[in-house]
């Protein structure tokens, strides 16, 4: 997979987040992986069509999600990742990858996105290519979110 | 039941007469027709339709304009695009104007309806849509592949989801639907019939000569061979849906919990001699 096709996901991710009241996301590790990807707990897979196809997946540990379907809701506690937290989560997965589908575009890349599905486990196995994907660790106020991205040029 | 107003703006009488005629046999009523622009708008106001029909190409104006028009009267306004012509550039023109749907002359009777009806019908109405138009297609794309890969027959239910998550031990394939509407398919089952399912789609003699990986991977080509025919399933009825899939994304492990809030999501379930296929297909509202 092409690495310029990372940037409008990473671009994407530092733009949203602190327009939803999170501190500047940092950039940590980016690498390639071939190996299915392990969930940290919560990992929510978005689809793309169109001249770039795959997908990407926004994986992240529990008390990530709740720290930040907290965040998404003001401030309100949330002791359980429950119906209404899975809600913000999967909501901010469609924001990122809906401004991350418009950066494309920006690219003159046309692409249309699925609906979001999020899983919830113990070290549970993610598979979205049979090849190499690539992954990037977005720091976000002392939680990490990996991003792990497969898409293809058409 | 009430009916549902819908006002007609076209300025050939024929196509007027042909959607007024399409329409009188359902739940829908036409309440006003314009064959202009400036009419259009006067009886917007006066009828306050629930949804407008918009041809393109119109004496004083085109539809677009007619649409932006009746939008600045009522910003709400329901507005579908039945045309002529439909390519890429109208339809991202119409979109910026508020139109909410794009149909091609001559408009068949089932797409109208179904269009019309996810636009202003209630919850119950477009679950009912849903499940006529988009859920039925993959339970016949369900039970064929299946047989059509393996050879195995199978029984198959379907059934509105009341769950707000469906819990997997073993393989889930998720395969993204985009288009209008959006949503995904979930192909899910346990270990046993995973392996099971490889074992005869492979022609293999035993179920110890395949892997776990050679397993998921059979389940995963299977899964989107039978929602890309769900898929086209769809797009044979409605010409104008160009629904698309994404590349699968599979899951494997136990006790897994998938949620996709704010669908509205059905359940098929395949039983065969190799143990249960569920399909969980979903959707989101419409525009």
């Amino acid at each position: 997979m092409d690495a310029k096709l990372v940037n409008p996901f990473v671009d994407a991710f530092t733009t949203v987040m602190p327009q939803m009241g999170f501190p500047e996301p940092k950039r940590l590790k980016m690498g390639v992986k071939t190996k299915n990807a392990v969930s940290l707990g919560v990992s929510v897979i978005v689809g793309f069509t169109k001249q770039i196809r795959g997908n990407v997946v926004y994986n992240m540990s529990e008390d990530t999600a709740k720290f930040i379907a907290s965040t998404m809701m003001m401030g309100m506690p949330v002791a359980e990742f429950d119906g209404m937290a899975q809600s913000a989560i999967s909501e901010m997965s469609n924001m990122l990858t809906a401004n991350a589908a418009t950066n494309l575009t920006g690219m003159g890349l046309e692409v249309d996105i699925s609906t979001p599905s999020l899983s919830i486990g113990e070290n549970f196995q993610v598979k979205i290519s049979d090849d190499n994907y690539l992954t990037v660790e977005m720091d976000l106020g002392g939680h990490v979110v990996e991003l792990d991205i497969a898409v293809e040029q058409q | 039941m009430e009916k549902v107003k819908v006002m007609i703006v076209d300025d050939s009488k024929v196509s007027r007469a042909m959607l007024e005629g399409n329409l009188s046999r359902t739940n829908f009523e036409v309440c006003a027709q314009a064959k202009n622009a400036a009419e259009a708008v006067a009886l917007y106001e006066q009828f306050k339709p629930a949804v407008v029909t918009m041809d393109m190409n119109l004496p004083d104006a085109d539809g677009l304009e007619c649409t932006r028009r009746i939008r600045a009267v009522d910003p709400e306004a329901k507005i579908v695009m039945i045309s002529a012509m439909k390519d890429a550039s109208l339809v991202a023109k119409g979109r910026e104007v508020g139109i909410s749907a794009f149909l091609q002359k001559p408009v068949g009777i089932n797409e109208l309806i179904d269009t019309l009806m996810i636009l202003c019908q209630s919850k119950a109405g477009k679950v009912a849509v849903l499940r006529e138009s988009y859920a039925k297609p993959f339970v016949k794309a369900l039970q064929q592949g299946i047989f059509s890969m393996t050879g195995v027959h199978s029984e198959v239910e379907l059934e509105e989801e009341e769950r707000s998550f469906l819990e997997v031990s073993g393989i889930a394939v998720i395969v993204g639907l985009t288009g209008m509407p959006n949503g995904r398919a979930i192909v899910y089952m346990d270990s046993n019939t995973m392996k099971d399912f490889a074992t005869v789609m492979l022609d293999a003699e035993e179920s110890d000569e395949i892997t776990e990986d050679e397993a998921s991977e059979s389940v995963e080509e299977a899964v989107n061979i039978i929602v890309g025919r769900g898929v086209s399933n769809i797009n044979d009825v409605f010409k104008d849906k160009e629904m698309r899939i994404t590349p699968p994304g599979t899951i494997v492990g136990n006790k897994i919990r998938i949620a996709s809030p704010k669908l509205t999501t059905f359940r098929i379930c395949a039983k065969t001699r190799l143990g249960n296929i569920n399909m969980s297909v979903g959707f989101a509202e419409g525009e």
